[in-house]
């Protein structure tokens, strides 16, 4: 072992690190310039946008878009099997497959953050998007509890000022605010968790803690520190009753930090937590049947599960601002991902991360098309998405295509998501002891169909008040959303084309 | 009195719980943050105990762990300190009850 062969696998994290600090070293100069500029200008100018430097911005985003696709290369050019550390920094062909998919998602989330009102210095904000990917890469790849702390902490932090990136409006530092003071008492439960499965298990490699797990009860610390480090987990996922910071979140923060916290962290989040519950804690399974309820992890989940798709789905249904209704269902779409974590196994854990990767591509594109409606109308509320349907018929189509899918309807990803999810979990166990969740899930999916037709009413029957103004919106963004809505109904058509991936990844 | 790994266990939950108290019970977010550092520590102390009183000779994994938790603290409180004086400038007010312009 030595200094080279750890540089040379970790090399995608390295990329990202450089190109986060080249991005924020051009910002500075960038900065610099402009704060010059507005100096001069801004006794005319006060009520214009804010910051004018508009091409060092875009330079920023070609150079954090570059570096994430560079990153991308190097993580194909890497071994296909590798492990430093006892765990550290494994290298396999699922841990790779989700570097990817995290850096695609990062690199989606800088296009459409390029075209966010220029309120902020863009360049920092890129060089912070970039830093949380590398996050997201610790948390992927990482199967130790030290790396997997270090990389939610990295991400968090990173989430948390991105939330409050907005300086100028209040609302986005009290999200801020929320999301932090939640998201770090989180972290606390889930460090005082984790210390305490060392404490048990002596190791903090998750093989070796399956390994003594096995052979040993289970005791009340023990099922403390799982407890405890689940809290964490949940509230990361922004599963019920540790969702509370998340519609806060979601519509305070800028809409492209809303969209990065929604998908790329989702992910991470569901690929860790897949790989704690189902290696580190395989033997203190448990049972969540009906009939059969037994102590272990599966009936934690399955309360957190439930009441996500009970209190997602009913909160849903009261909001007028689109990005609290994201929210809201982002909180009942963790209660059905979590599903296929239950039922356990390959096919449920390739269940989840297959629903978990369908959803963040939809939920980016839908914030995609969030931003530009906030862009032109100045808000996100159901009434500035009015008569969308006559000024920028490829979004509201692009809408279309992406709330369908989250509610689950063919030929859709959505519905192969849930199709797979709700048939991990019924054949999960001897007698189908899942089933009442699984009805529970598909009553809620009923609840959200109606929810999302509401979103899709004001898009495309409700007249708009000040019709015939066109819609400005920049062509790179369109294309993004209209690549995204391709990529869900692709892989609604063909499912396999990404399922099999993840299955043989195994 | 012979230190154990029970009273190393029993100090740390008692922090935990002051801690924990604290996040919940004040409304000052900086005292909610003090009392997030508390609960953070007390993880801290918990991994050396365990290391301590682990099977010897041991690789510091628990050390190691207290140590970046200890940075990661600081870093934290970077942000969140941070945070509150941006909420300040907005509100002129550091009372979460009185930050809350998002409901619903």
């Amino acid at each position: 072992m030595n200094y080279l062969e750890l540089l040379q696998l970790a090399a995608p994290e390295a990329i990202v690190v450089v190109a986060a600090l080249l991005v924020l070293t051009m910002g500075l100069f960038a900065g610099r310039k402009a704060a010059g500029v507005s100096v001069a200008v801004s006794s005319q100018q006060i009520s214009g946008a804010g910051f004018p430097a508009t091409s060092a911005a875009d330079a920023g985003a070609l150079l954090a878009a570059l570096g994430l696709a560079i990153a991308a290369a190097a993580v194909v050019r890497l071994p296909i099997h590798s492990d430093l550390f006892h765990g550290m920094l494994v290298i396999s062909p699922l841990n790779s497959l989700f570097k990817i998919i995290v850096l695609a998602l990062a690199f989606f989330t800088i296009i459409l953050a390029r075209s966010e009102r220029a309120f902020f210095n863009k360049a920092e904000y890129f060089a912070i998007i970039l830093l949380a990917t590398v996050g997201l890469m610790l948390l992927v790849e990482s199967e130790e509890l030290l790396m997997i702390f270090i990389g939610l902490e990295l991400t968090g932090l990173s989430l948390y000022i991105l939330t409050g990136f907005e300086k100028a409006r209040r609302t986005s530092a009290e999200a801020a605010l929320k999301y932090f003071l939640f998201g770090s008492m989180a972290s606390a439960f889930t460090l005082f968790g984790l210390s305490l499965i060392y404490g048990i298990a002596g190791t903090t490699s998750l093989a070796a803690i399956a390994a003594r797990l096995a052979s040993i009860t289970i005791e009340p610390l023990l099922l403390a520190g799982i407890v405890m480090t689940l809290i964490g987990f949940a509230f990361k996922i922004a599963a019920a009753p540790f969702h509370l910071w998340a519609p806060d979140a979601y519509q305070g923060a800028p809409v492209s930090s809303a969209a990065f916290i929604a998908s790329g962290s989702k992910v991470a989040s569901f690929v860790v937590l897949g790989k704690i519950l189902l290696t580190a804690f395989a033997g203190l399974h448990g049972d969540a049947g009906w009939h059969a309820m037994a102590a272990g992890w599966t009936p934690i989940i399955a309360v957190l599960s439930a009441l996500s798709i009970l209190i997602g789905n009913l909160a849903a249904l009261a909001q007028k601002n689109v990005r609290r209704l994201l929210a809201y269902s982002a909180v009942a779409h963790a209660g059905y991902t979590l599903l296929g974590l239950i039922a356990g196994g390959r096919s449920g854990f390739s269940a989840t991360l297959f629903y978990t990767t369908l959803y963040a591509v939809t939920l980016l594109g839908a914030f995609g098309v969030v931003l530009l409606v906030r862009r032109e109308t100045g808000g996100d509320d159901l009434a500035n998405f009015r008569g969308l349907s006559a000024r920028a018929p490829l979004l509201a189509g692009s809408m279309a295509v992406f709330l369908l899918s989250l509610a689950g309807l063919p030929p859709l990803a959505g519905f192969f998501g849930k199709f797979y999810l709700f048939s991990a979990a019924v054949n999960a166990g001897t007698r189908h002891d899942l089933l009442w969740l699984v009805v529970l899930a598909l009553f809620g999916s009923l609840i959200s169909l109606y929810y999302y037709l509401i979103v899709l009413k004001a898009t495309f029957v409700d007249r708009a008040d000040a019709s015939g103004v066109t819609f400005h919106a920049d062509f790179l963004s369109r294309l993004t959303i209209a690549f995204l809505a391709a990529a869900v109904l692709f892989f609604g058509i063909v499912p396999g084309s990404l399922l099999d991936r993840i299955l043989l990844s195994f | 009195m012979i230190p154990t790994l029970q009273l190393f266990l029993i100090i740390s939950a008692a922090l935990f719980c002051i801690g924990l108290l604290a996040a919940l019970s004040r409304r000052h977010a900086i005292f909610i943050l003090l009392g997030i550092e508390m609960m953070l520590a007390a993880a801290g102390l918990n991994f050396i105990a365990f290391w301590r009183f682990g099977p010897q000779p041991a690789p510091p994994t628990g050390v190691m762990f207290t140590i970046f938790a200890i940075a990661i603290a600081a870093a934290e409180a970077a942000v969140g300190l941070a945070l509150v004086i941006a909420v300040y400038r907005h509100y002129r007010t550091t009372n979460i009850d009185q930050i809350d312009e998002l409901k619903g």
